[in-house]
């Protein structure tokens, strides 16, 4: 069974904590060391480490605190506004699509002109729309007056 | 933006996030919502102050070697900061609520990894030059010792960083560093052994220590 973990692991590290490591260190830990594995590890590791850890200390350029309060704080208000005006958008977005829907109901009902050019329209087009494409279409159809409203949020929403 | 009987959001907000016009009623009622946003962050700002001037440079240290990239960890630091004061959560110690940061700023580290961000490089401080002068230690050695482990720390895994970095830079215990990691305190010891077994021996490989 491998061991993982020696009695002196302590020892050695609080040695490499405050500095004492190799110079100040007592004769038996430095030997025990010698002939320890783990504690060769433990001292090869934690004394680059430690080391690192104080220049990294050195180098951190961090904003001030009251910066990180402002930036944090103005994060805050912005994500409450955008969750909070997103319901506003996909409303708006639906009464636009049906706005639009009842526009072209009612047109097709209060101008029969508009009507008859539809139908014209329509029956030159009467080859290409037979019984098998007819059925897709019109699923197109109620596809489109439903994913409208959503596409409309969801541009407005990334906006 | 603004026409008449429309109001304008105060100039703290950012506009652009608006592709309309709003009314008076909506920017009052944004105005409140913005301003409840605030009031439910973790802290208010002098007890928020007080524990980022205590932990930050912590932070940021552990962020920069974990990833090896320092722009990230500037970046990482602002991030982790704002996800603990936006946490729902109740703190019973100032070490808990530490313990929670790190943890923050260690699955943050972890998903920027597997997302495909920073590679591990090898960090050369702007001002190393002038620290081994203030300190009188020989420039060459510290510049070899920093290359060597940044090389030998980049030849592990992220969460072998984790553990080595908690250990034995800032000195915590295996309990804590459950906490931190979000690791079983029993599996600490094994991972720890493994994880140096590994510096150690990349560093060896390296020439960073003596065989």
């Amino acid at each position: 069974m491998t061991l993982v973990e020696c009695p002196r692991e302590r020892d050695v590290l609080d040695a490499v904590a405050a500095a004492r490591w190799p110079h100040r260190v007592d004769r038996e830990l430095s030997d025990h060391v010698n002939s320890c594995a783990i504690c060769r590890d433990v001292v090869a590791v934690a004394t680059l480490i430690s080391a690192d850890h104080d220049d990294a200390w050195r180098e951190a350029a961090i904003p001030s605190s009251g910066q990180a309060w402002g930036r944090a704080e103005m994060r805050a208000r912005q994500e409450a506004i955008r969750d909070a005006s997103r319901p506003i958008a996909l409303a708006q977005g639906v009464a636009a699509v049906s706005i639009l829907m009842l526009g072209v109901v009612g047109t097709w009902f209060a101008w029969p002109s508009v009507r008859d050019d539809v139908r014209s329209f329509a029956s030159s087009l009467a080859p290409a729309l037979d019984s098998s494409l007819a059925f897709p279409l019109l699923v197109a159809l109620v596809a489109l007056a439903v994913i409208a409203p959503v596409a409309l949020y969801l541009v407005i929403a990334e906006d | 933006m603004t026409t008449e009987g429309r109001g304008r959001l105060p100039e703290k907000y950012d506009e652009t996030m608006f592709s309309r016009d709003l009314t008076v009623t909506e920017i009052e009622r944004l105005d409140r919502i913005a301003a409840e946003a605030v009031e439910t962050l973790q802290m208010n700002e002098d007890a928020f102050r007080s524990f980022y001037d205590r932990t930050a440079r912590s932070v940021w240290a552990y962020l920069a070697r974990v990833t090896g990239d320092r722009a990230l960890a500037d970046d990482l630091l602002q991030e982790t900061y704002y996800r603990f004061l936006r946490a729902d959560r109740a703190f019973d110690s100032d070490a808990h609520r530490r313990h929670y940061l790190f943890r923050i700023a260690t699955n943050l580290a972890r998903d920027r990894h597997r997302a495909g961000g920073a590679a591990v490089h090898v960090p050369i401080s702007d001002d190393q030059g002038g620290h081994a002068l203030v300190d009188g230690h020989d420039l060459v050695s510290d510049t070899q010792r920093r290359t060597d482990l940044a090389r030998a720390m980049s030849q592990i895994s992220t969460r072998d960083r984790q553990l080595l970095w908690l250990a034995y830079a800032q000195g915590s215990s295996h309990e804590e560093i459950s906490e931190m990691l979000g690791l079983r305190k029993g599996s600490i010891k094994i991972l720890l052994f493994r994880a140096r077994r590994r510096l150690a021996a990349a560093l060896r490989a390296l020439g960073g220590v003596d065989r």
